[in-house]
Parts: C-alpha cells; structure tokens; sequence
C-alpha cells in the first residue's frame, strides 16, 4: 500500500513511518498541510494517516481539498484532541475512520487495512491466511473451507492478530480495540487469555494450525510459519 | 435578624426611654410652676389679709379672692411667728368624698400681744385635672411623634439599604462557571459602592484564576497527548526488534504499562474538563435500561470468568434527559465500579425505578474513606492499576444534571444510589 501520513511531530511522524514501512508499506512523510496537499496532488495514496492539528492549518482542510479534486484514498483521522466534534465532522466530510493520539501501531495497522479493504475490495471482502479464510462481509470464518463459528469478540480479535501478524501485540493494544477506550478494566487481562485460548483452540479444532504464540507477560504473536 | 429590625428595635427601646423620662421631667416640671403659682396666690392673700388685721385691729370682712376659702382667728395672747403651706384632703359631705386641698397656715401677732391665725385653703382638684389633661395630651403627641419617627427611620433605612440587599442577591447568584461577571449595580452611597466594586474586582479576579486554570489543564491534557503517542509509538517499534532479550522485553513491558496508565489518567482528566466545559450539551431522552443493558454487554466475560451473578429490576420508563454518551459512560463506570470490586462469585443487584439507580454489588470491605469515594485519585491500595477517576467522572456527570449522588455499605454489600429524578414520593425534597 501506498500511503501519506500527515503528521507535524517529526519523531512521531519518523515512528509510524518505520512501523509502517515495517509492515511492507511505502511511505511518504509531509509535515506541513502545504506539504501534503502538494503531495496529495501529485502522487496517488492508497491512505492519508491525517492530524488535524498541524503548524500552517487544519487537518481537515486537506480533506475537504481531496475531496473538491476527487482525489481516491482512505483518509484516517489521529487527533490529539478527541472531541467528539471534530470526529464528526471529519467523517461527515469523507474521512473513513478517527483515531486518538495515543494509539497502538497494531491498532492503526488494523484501521488501515480495515479502510483499505473497504475502499478497494468491493465484492470481494475475502481476507485469506494460509488456510483461514475470512469474509468480511458476513463476518464468517472458514478453515480448510469449514465454517467454524466465532464469538463477535474473537472474530474481531483474529482479524486483529492478521492484520498484526509477525508483530507483536500488547495485552493491552488488544483490550483497546476490542472494548474501545471508555471500559475501564484492570484485571482484563485475564480475559484476554480466555479470549485468545478459545480463538486457538476453535481454529486448532478445524485442523488449523496454532498461529497464536504467547509472549509470556507481554502480549502475542500471530505468526506465519 | 435583620439588620432593619434590629435598628428599629433598638430606636424604639431608645425612643421610648427618652421619651418616658421627658414626659416625667416635664409632667414634674408643670405640676411645680402650678403649685408655686397657688402657693403665690395664696402667700399673696395671706398677706393681705395680714396687712388688713394690723390696720384695723379687727378681723377684716373680706371675700375669698382667688376662689380662697379663708379661716382667721384672734387670739388674745401673744403666739410664735409660724408660716406653712401644705396638702390636705378634706371630707366633703355634699359628694361624699375627699378634696384634695393646699392650705397656708400662718401666725403672727398684731398690736399689743395679741396673736392671730390664718388659714386659706385652695381646692386643687381643677389644678389635677387641668394636670390630668396636659398628660393625655402630652402622651399622645409622644407616641405619635414616636410612631412616626419609627415609620420614617424604617422607610429611610429600608431605602438606603436596598443597593446592600440587591447586591447580596446579585452576589448570591455567582457561579464561577459562568460566562457573565459579576456586575453589580452602581449606587450613589460610597460605601455600598465600595463594596460592590471590592466584589466585582474579587470575582472577575477569581474567574479569571479559575478560566485560567482551566485553560491550563486543558491544553496541558492536549500537550501530554502527542508526547504520549510518540513514546507509545517508539516502544510500539522497540519491542518489534528481533533478539530481543527477556530482560529488554520486561523494561518494554514496564514502560507500555506505565505509558497505557498515563494515557487513562489523561484521557479521565481530558473528560472532566470536557464536562465542565459542558462540551457535552446536546441532549435527548435516553433510556436508561437500554444503556445498561448495552453497557453490560461489555462486561458479559468477565461476569462470566469471575462467576458474578446478575440481578436486573429495570423500568422501561427509566427514561432521563440527558446527553447519551455522558449517560453511557456514567453507567459504564458504574458497572466497571461493580465489577472490578466485586469477589468471587459475587453479584451485582441493578434496581432503576423513575427516581432511582441503585447498583448494588459484593465486596471487600472498603479501605478508604466513603467520604473520599468520589474524590480524584482516591483508590484502595489493593488495586495498583486503578487511576482513580472512575467514580469522579460519575460525580462530575450527575453533577453536571444537578442529580445527587450516595453511598452506602452494609455487610460488605456496597451500594452506590444515583437520585436522578426529584419528581414523585422523593424523600429528599429539593
């Protein structure tokens, strides 16, 4: 994927850069609106990671300019400020998604693909690993082309573990995206296990292979091997 | 007491002592001149009748001047040079009564050696009544001088004193919250105006501490944002580094947590600023068993991995005006309140009625104060991941809507009431 991120803090904007490049994407850094609306002009992006607070304007105005030009490409909104006003307009515009500073990388590896696979796969919302094959449309999980039935809380964590694979992946990255910011749970991480322990053992029942390595104390790895 | 009755009361216990001792001086003060002036006439006629015996040797044919009555006797020795005057009551026969009377007894002699005794009585009852009507008189132009000056000192005073009372009220109504200063009235005496300005100064200078520091904790919580995300991306890459070793992961891990509890901090902190900014001010009906219920969705594994059972008694008119998600996180909290300190195989009893929200859950007893339960940063000492602003945010949310909030706990069974309805049987009456 090609993508642009939009993002005035040089060390922040130098992070998602490495973490995404990491993930095998091309990236563009511009630290300025100016910057990224010539950039936005010239080059085509599969994805804008978008802040709205930058030196020489609004965020939102590069949307409204991609917007006006036609431009194609999911446009993500990071904001520090999570007022629910600015949330709302920046979708009612035609962002595709919000996220608050600060975020996981895994959390906004997961948007990304999420936008991307919303934007570019029309009709085909298939996402294959190896032998699990997952359809984005009816939320159904198939491995070796049989239906195993998961809970909306596991299906949301697999497709997290994929979209995060090889990585690892906090306990508390996982918490954030399954039960968003505003539950406050301390001992949840127990059942993050629990979550997890049924995910393996229902794909391991379909003869799937153990992909879930635990990273004791820490989190998980989704590996493919 | 007010002041007004106060000044009154204490002119009218002046006034009436001042008045009384004046009415007494000058009830004296008359009854005096009168007697002196009887006592005149009749040393006046005493001498006349005096002058006449020692002209004429013989008792004078005279008439009373004055309205006298006049008794002279002859003596035919000599007798000691005697004068008095005094009061006398004397029977009168015709009305069955005594009369009051003042006399002057006098003696002397007259050529040779002989004596002579005179006595002239003067009847002072007309004197009294004459006496009797100047005190009526004189008592009812006091009390009604009195009334009078008591009308006008309160008129006066209750004028003068209005700038005072309206400014009381108008000070009364401060809310630092607001938008508006203070703003009160100018009036023409200085030193109400004194004041007035002393309190404009005082809390156009607390707003602006108080906007001040709000300001600052605001853009302080947006501040701390970006930092934190650049700190949480740059562990986000560390922890992706091959090899690393067990130790470097253990120093990720310590790092992301702290990160995640300043990152909750933050984020509590940025809500209670938003709520009292009433960022928050759209507002619609919610119902109140939909968001718990929704809300308990949310902690349905839990439940079930703590095996904690739950006890719904919902109203389907639970029904509150209120912005919905102030109302969603309000309840959310609560529950996350119940299930956090929750046991093993505990329950939590969720009762909503048109007035009430009682969530009452099984627990430990409590090691802090129930007084500091809904203070910032208050949290037991048992649960090290806690930022403590839980039921803060619940207190600044039913504060925000003027609902009242209280805790109770009964053999380990603690109880959280949310009031946030006065219609209705309330036992509290707002």
């Amino acid at each position: 994927m090609k993508l642009l991120i939009v993002e005035d803090d040089r060390s922040l904007s130098r992070s998602i850069n490495d973490y995404l490049k990491m993930e095998g994407h091309i990236c563009e850094v511009a630290l300025t609106l100016n910057e990224a609306v010539q950039k936005a002009d010239i080059n085509k992006y599969d994805c804008v990671i978008l802040d709205i607070g930058l030196p020489d304007g609004n965020g939102l105005d590069l949307i409204r300019e991609m917007k006006s030009k036609k431009l194609t490409g999911g446009i993500l909104i990071l904001s520090a400020k999570s007022s629910l006003d600015d949330k709302l307009i920046g979708l009612k515009i035609g962002a595709d998604d919000y996220l608050t500073k600060p975020f996981h990388f895994a959390e906004l590896s997961a948007r990304i693909n999420s936008i991307h696979r919303r934007n570019n796969y029309l009709g085909m919302n298939e996402i294959t690993f190896n032998e699990i094959r997952i359809n984005t449309e009816d939320n159904q999980v198939y491995v070796h082309d049989k239906l195993i039935i998961l809970t909306k809380k596991e299906y949301d964590l697999l497709l997290f573990f994929i979209a995060n694979r090889n990585r690892i992946i906090t306990k508390e990255s996982i918490v954030e995206h399954l039960w968003g910011d505003n539950v406050i749970l301390t001992d949840s991480f127990d059942f993050v296990y629990t979550h997890v322990k049924n995910l393996r053992k229902k794909i391991v029942a379909s003869e799937g292979r153990n992909y879930i390595k635990c990273i004791y104390g820490f989190g998980y790895k989704f590996i493919d091997s | 007491m007010k002041l007004l009755t106060k000044s009154t009361f204490y002119f009218l216990l002046l006034s009436i002592l001042v008045m009384f001792a004046g009415a007494v001086l000058l009830y004296l003060t008359i009854k005096k001149v009168i007697y002196r002036q009887i006592d005149e006439s009749l040393i006046t006629e005493k001498t006349i009748i005096e002058d006449q015996i020692r002209q004429t040797d013989t008792i004078p044919d005279f008439e009373g001047t004055f309205g006298h009555q006049i008794e002279v006797k002859l003596l035919n020795y000599h007798i000691d040079k005697v004068q008095a005057i005094k009061d006398t009551d004397i029977y009168d026969s015709k009305s069955d009564s005594f009369i009051p009377f003042r006399y002057i007894f006098s003696s002397g002699n007259y050529v040779g050696k002989k004596g002579f005794i005179i006595t002239i009585f003067q009847i002072i009852s007309e004197k009294n009544e004459l006496l009797h009507d100047i005190e009526v008189y004189m008592f009812s132009l006091f009390f009604s001088l009195l009334l009078i000056s008591i009308l006008i000192n309160y008129l006066i005073a209750r004028r003068l004193w209005r700038p005072f009372y309206d400014s009381v009220k108008i000070a009364g109504r401060f809310d630092i919250q607001s938008d508006k200063p203070l703003d009160l009235p100018e009036t023409d005496i200085k030193e109400f105006d004194q004041l007035n300005r002393v309190f404009d100064n005082m809390t156009s200078k607390m707003r602006n501490d108080y906007l001040n520091l709000k300001e600052f904790s605001e853009n302080a919580s947006h501040e701390i944002q970006t930092p934190l995300a650049v700190i949480r991306s740059k562990t986000d890459l560390l922890m992706q580094q091959k090899n690393l070793n067990k130790d470097s992961l253990s120093l990720i891990k310590s790092i992301n947590e702290s990160t995640t509890k300043l990152f909750k901090l933050n984020q509590g902190l940025l809500l209670i600023s938003k709520i009292e900014n009433q960022v928050f001010h759209e507002k619609k009906m919610v119902s109140l068993k939909q968001i718990t219920i929704k809300g308990l969705e949310n902690y349905k594994e839990i439940l079930q991995l703590k095996r904690i059972k739950v006890e719904m008694d919902v109203s389907d008119e639970a029904l509150v005006e209120m912005n919905e998600v102030l109302a969603e996180i309000m309840i959310s909290n609560l529950l996350s309140n119940a299930v956090r300190f929750n046991i093993d195989g505990g329950f939590i009893i969720c009762h909503i009625d048109k007035i009430f929200l009682i969530m009452k859950n099984a627990g430990l007893p409590l090691t802090i104060n129930p007084d500091d339960l809904f203070k910032r940063f208050h949290k037991s000492s048992n649960n090290p991941q806690s930022v403590g602003l839980g039921l803060s945010i619940v207190k600044e949310i039913t504060e925000s809507y003027g609902m009242k909030i209280f805790y109770s706990c009964h053999n380990d069974i603690h109880e959280i009431k949310l009031q946030y309805h006065y219609k209705g049987n309330s036992p509290w009456a707002f």
